[in-house]
C-alpha cells in the first residue's frame, strides 16, 4: 500500500454500473451498427417523400414497417447484446456479479445504459427522418415513439437474455413471430408489443394520421404508459432471471 | 502407580481426511453439478483453509465448474458450498471478501485496468482509492494502467483480472488457471504474490492442469478427475502417487534409435514408438525412469535434447489416480 491513502467518496453502485456499461459497450465496436441504424432511419424518411397522399400519412406508412418493425428492434437487439449478452457469453459479467450489489441495481444500471445509447442513437435519427420526410412538426412525436419503444425493447431483450440460453434466437423469435406474425392479427398480443405500442405513440400524438391508428391498443400518451408498464414488467423478469442465472462463461 | 496413570489413554483423534482442513473457510459438501445429461461434479466433498491450495486435474475435470460453484456463479444441483459459513449463491454479502479470477480471456474491452479496478472498488463501496494503485502495482500493471485492454496479450489480461480481484482485499481468492499466457518472469512474480497472500492467512485456491505449476505455489493439492475427487494432500504425496503409475514420455535425443535399443533392454520400458528423432516411451514407473534415462544416455553417449510427459499420458495418469 502507499503511505498516504487517498480517500474519495466512491461512486454509488448504480452510477458505477451505468458508467462501466457505457464504457464497456463503447469498446465493443458496435458504433457501426448505430451509424447504420441512424442512416437507415433517415433513408426511410427519404422513402416517405416518394409516396403519394401527403407527407404525414406517407411517413406513417413508412414508419410502421420500416422504423418500428425493423430499425427499432434490430438496433435494440444490438444494444441489448452490448450491455449484457456479450458480457454473459465472454465471462466479463463476473466482475459485476461477484459484488454485494443487489441484482435489481445491476439490471437497472444496465438498462439505463442501454436506454441512454438507444436514446442518443434513435431519438435524433427518428427526428431527422421526420424532417427529411417533410413533416418537421412530427419530429418530436416520432423521436418520443422511438425512444420509449427502445427503452421497452431493451428491457424485454434483457429479460430474454436472463431467462434463456440462446437469447439472440429467442429475441428474434419474439420480434418476428410473436410481434409481427401473431401481433399483426391479435390486438391482445400487439398491446404488449414494444413495436406496435411505439407505433401507437407516434400515431396517437400525430393528428393527421388518425386513420392509421390500430384499434384495440392504447394510443398516444396511453401507449407511452403501456410501454412504461412493459418496461417495468420486463425489468422485474430480468432481475428474477438474473438471480437464478447459471453464469458459465466462455470456457465452459 | 497412580489412579490417573491407570486410566486408559484418551482416544486418538481420527486422522483428518486429506481432502479436508482443520479450520476451513470454504467447505464443499457433497456437491454435484450437471448440465443436462452430463455430470460435471459428482458428490464432491472437500474444504479449503488458509494458504495456497492447488486444484489439479486434466481439462474437463470440473475445476472451473467447482470454482464457479464456490463463488455462487453456478447453482449446485446437489449439496452445498459455504464460505465462512454463508451460502454464496444466496447471500451477496459473501462477495465482499471473495474474489474470482476467471479463466476466460475476456475483459471489458473498452476499459483500462485502472477503470476496471475503480469499478470493482465502487461496487464494493471502497473509499480508499489508493487500493487501486496498490492492486495495479502488485501485478506490475502501473505502466499500462491507463491503456485500453483491447490490445492486451492474454497474460496482461490475466494480470488485470488479478488486480481487479485484489482491490476488494479478499479473504478467499479463487484463481482459474491464472498463469496462462504469462511470461516466465511474470509467472514467477504471480507465484510469489499468491504465496505471499497465502502466508497472510488468506485462502488461495489456484487451478491448473500442470503439476509442476501447482507444486511451485501450493503446499496442498486437490486432484479432480471427471468431477470426482481423485487425490488430496501435500504435493509430494501427489507426486509420489503419480510417479508410480505407467505413463508415456517423449524423448528427443541425438541418436534416438541407439537410445531406444538400449532402453528396451530394461524392464521399466514397456514399449517405444519411434517417429523421426522422437521416441515415445511407455514406462511402468515415471519416477524410476527418471533415474534410468540419463544413466543409459550417458553410457551410450547419447545427448538428450528434450524429455517431457505427453499430454494424453497426463490424462491417463489422472485417470489412474482415480482407481
Amino acid at each position: 500500500m502507499t503511505d498516504t491513502p487517498v480517500r474519495t467518496r466512491p461512486q454509488p453502485p448504480l452510477l458505477a454500473i451505468i458508467r462501466y456499461t457505457l464504457l464497456a459497450a463503447a469498446g465493443n465496436r458496435r458504433g457501426r451498427w448505430m451509424a447504420v441504424a441512424a442512416i437507415g432511419s433517415v433513408l426511410f424518411g427519404l422513402l416517405a417523400t416518394a409516396l403519394n397522399g401527403g407527407a404525414g400519412p406517407a411517413l406513417a406508412n413508412v414508419a410502421r414497417p420500416g422504423l418500428f418493425a425493423l430499425v427499432l428492434p434490430i438496433t435494440c437487439l444490438v444494444i441489448g447484446d452490448a450491455i449484457l449478452g456479450s458480457e454473459l457469453r465472454s465471462g466479463a459479467f463476473t466482475f459485476t456479479w461477484l459484488s454485494p450489489v443487489a441484482p435489481w441495481q445491476i439490471t437497472l444500471g444496465r438498462w439505463c445504459s442501454g436506454s441512454l445509447i438507444a436514446g442518443a442513437t434513435l431519438g435524433p435519427a427518428f427526428a431527422l427522418a421526420a424532417i427529411v420526410a417533410g413533416v418537421p412538426d412530427q419530429a418530436g412525436a416520432l423521436a418520443l415513439a422511438g425512444v420509449t419503444g427502445a427503452t421497452a425493447y431493451i428491457a424485454v431483450f434483457m429479460a430474454i437474455g436472463c431467462i434463456t440460453r440462446r437469447a439472440a434466437a429467442w429475441s428474434l423469435g419474439f420480434v418476428f413471430l410473436t410481434e409481427r406474425l401473431v401481433g399483426s392479427s391479435l390486438s391482445a398480443v400487439a398491446q404488449w408489443s414494444p413495436s406496435w405500442e411505439a407505433d401507437a405513440v407516434f400515431v396517437g400524438l400525430t393528428h393527421d394520421v388518425a386513420d392509421h391508428a390500430r384499434s384495440g391498443i392504447p394510443q398516444g400518451w396511453g401507449a407511452v404508459v403501456r410501454l412504461g408498464l412493459i418496461t417495468i414488467v420486463a425489468l422485474v423478469v430480468a432481475t428474477r432471471g438474473l438471480r437464478s442465472l447459471r453464469i458459465v462463461g466462455a470456457s465452459d | 502407580m497412580s489412579d490417573t496413570a491407570a486410566l486408559p489413554p484418551p482416544p486418538m483423534p481420527p486422522p483428518l481426511d486429506p481432502a479436508f482442513v482443520a479450520a476451513p473457510s470454504v467447505v464443499v459438501s457433497n456437491v454435484s453439478v450437471w448440465f443436462g445429461q452430463m455430470v460435471v461434479l459428482s458428490e464432491l466433498s472437500c474444504s479449503f483453509g488458509a494458504g495456497v491450495t492447488g486444484l489439479l486435474g486434466p481439462n474437463g475435470a470440473g475445476k472451473t465448474t467447482l470454482m464457479r460453484a464456490m463463488t455462487g456463479l453456478l447453482p449446485t444441483n446437489q449439496g452445498q458450498v459455504t464460505i465462512e459459513g454463508r451460502l454464496p449463491r444466496a447471500d451477496r454479502e459473501v462477495h465482499r471478501r471473495v474474489a474470482l479470477v476467471p479463466e476466460d480471456e475476456a475483459v471489458p474491452a473498452g476499459l483500462t485496468p485502472r477503470q476496471l479496478c475503480t469499478y470493482v472498488a465502487d461496487l464494493h463501496h471502497i473509499d480508499e482509492r489508493s487500493v487501486v494503485d496498490w492492486a495495479l502495482q502488485m501485478v506490475d500493471m502501473v505502466p499500462v494502467a491507463d491503456r485500453r485492454m483491447d490490445g492486451f496479450s492474454k497474460g496482461m489480461r490475466q494480470r488485470a483480472k488479478v488486480a481487479a480481484a485484489l482491490v476488494k482485499n479478499p479473504l478467499v481468492l479463487i484463481l482459474d488457471e491464472p498463469l496462462n499466457g504469462a511470461d516466465p518472469l511474470q509467472r514467477r512474480r504471480l507465484i510469489d504474490l499468491f504465496r505471499r497472500l497465502g502466508d497472510e492467512g488468506r485462502t488461495i485456491i489456484v487451478s491448473s492442469h500442470v503439476l509442476h505449476e501447482v507444486e511451485s505455489m501450493a503446499d496442498r493439492v486437490i486432484v479432480l478427475v471427471r468431477g470426482r475427487l481423485a487425490a488430496a494432500g501435500g504435493h509430494r504425496a501427489i507426486r509420489d502417487a503419480m510417479d508410480g503409475v505407467p505413463r508415456q514420455i517423449l524423448v528427443r535425443a541425438d541418436a534416438g534409435r541407439r537410445l531406444a535399443v538400449a532402453l528396451l533392454a530394461d524392464d521399466l520400458v514397456a514399449g517405444i514408438t519411434i517417429e523421426g528423432d522422437d521416441l515415445m516411451i511407455s514406462t511402468t514407473s515415471a519416477r524410476d525412469f527418471a533415474f534410468l534415462l540419463p544413466q543409459v544416455a550417458k553410457t551410450h553417449g547419447v545427448g538428450l535434447r528434450e524429455v517431457r510427459p505427453l499430454d494424453d499420458s497426463l490424462e491417463s495418469l489422472f485417470q489412474e489416480l482415480l482407481r
